[in-house]
């Protein structure tokens, strides 16, 4: 079990007693309370698509609330939420396959290089940053944007994913390798350049 | 996989990054529509539970009037078959009846079976009857 999964285990307690005694609605407001966040920023993750990411968090926040009278405990509660949206998420991206979409939120695929001379503004920076993460490999794309999403928790990158932690720490590293490199290519690879306060 | 010494372009980048790539927040609409969503699939709910009883009491009135007619049908195969068998049975004892038991031998015969059957049929009755004086005693 996940680091994330065994801590949450023990967070969740009060959901999995207030299941025990019968109060399903009580327990699913508490869940929501918790896990909206995290469930909606895994779908964003995972599907690059902000308003179809609502729909996927919305339609696997139903079926949680669905099969939560059958949550038996053998999983840890936020492995089992993960594990359903991950599921829809996954749907979500087939039924894109089979339509021939190719959406992404809103990301320019270009990342120009500056101008010699002049700086562009932290925000205009912030925003290359950004493109440049959406030409990432879809792989190395999530694991980087979860990781930061969730303020740098590799274990709870993990629990969100089905996959080991280890996994995570390769992939963020190749990640950032792979970044790196973009950046490199592009002359953007002065550490200077990505200080907010650069000149 | 253990990261090597991070240098000091990969401490900017990951700060970079930490404020690039901020959470998106949750839309307001998100609970709006889950709640929505939730009375929805709650009617939804109802209605398929109700689909699902009205289509398994068909289903079990059918099996029934399946049963039904089947019952009939062996019933009504089993008095002929009897009906048939005792026609058999009386051409075939009359003449010895007759031989051993004299003329009015098989009319004797005859009034017991009918007698064996009246029987037969108001026992039950009778008994639940006689019963229920008995407690009423």
């Amino acid at each position: 079990m996940h680091a994330a999964a065994s801590e949450g285990a023990s967070q969740d307690r009060d959901i999995v007693e207030l299941l025990h005694a019968g109060a399903r609605e009580r327990a699913f407001e508490t869940l929501l309370g918790r896990y909206e966040g995290k469930v909606y920023r895994l779908c964003c993750a995972l599907l690059r698509d902000r308003s179809e990411a609502e729909d996927a968090a919305q339609e696997s926040l139903v079926r949680i609330w669905k099969a939560l009278a059958r949550y038996d405990g053998r999983a840890a509660l936020s492995s089992w939420i993960y594990a359903i949206t991950r599921n829809r998420c996954l749907t979500a991206l087939q039924r894109r396959r089979l339509g021939s979409l190719d959406v992404l939120d809103g990301a320019s695929q270009t990342a120009e290089a500056p101008e010699a001379g002049a700086t562009p503004s932290w925000d205009a920076r912030k925003q290359q940053l950004r493109d440049l993460v959406e030409l990432l490999p879809e792989r190395l794309r999530r694991v980087l944007l979860l990781y930061y999403y969730e303020e740098r928790s590799v274990s709870e990158v993990a629990c969100m994913l089905g996959c080991a932690e280890g996994t995570v720490k390769t992939t963020l590293f190749r990640g950032r390798a792979a970044l790196s490199e973009l950046l490199r290519r592009r002359g953007l690879d002065d550490p200077t350049y990505w200080r907010e306060d650069a000149p | 996989m253990t990261d090597p010494k991070p240098t000091e372009f990969d401490r900017c980048l990951d700060q970079a990054l930490g404020r690039a790539l901020r959470a998106p927040q949750v839309p307001h609409s998100l609970r709006a529509h889950l709640s929505a969503a939730l009375s929805r699939s709650a009617e939804t709910d109802l209605a398929t539970l109700r689909a699902r009883l009205d289509r398994e009491q068909r289903e079990q009135l059918e099996t029934l009037e399946v049963e039904y007619v089947r019952i009939r049908r062996g019933t009504f195969v089993t008095l002929l078959g009897v009906a048939f068998a005792a026609g058999i049975t009386a051409v075939i004892a009359m003449p010895w009846l007759r031989a051993h038991l004299g003329a009015y031998g098989p009319m004797a015969i005859a009034w017991g079976g009918v007698a064996l059957g009246v029987g037969i049929t108001f026992y039950e009755p009778l008994r639940t009857v006689l019963l229920r004086w008995s407690d009423a005693l």
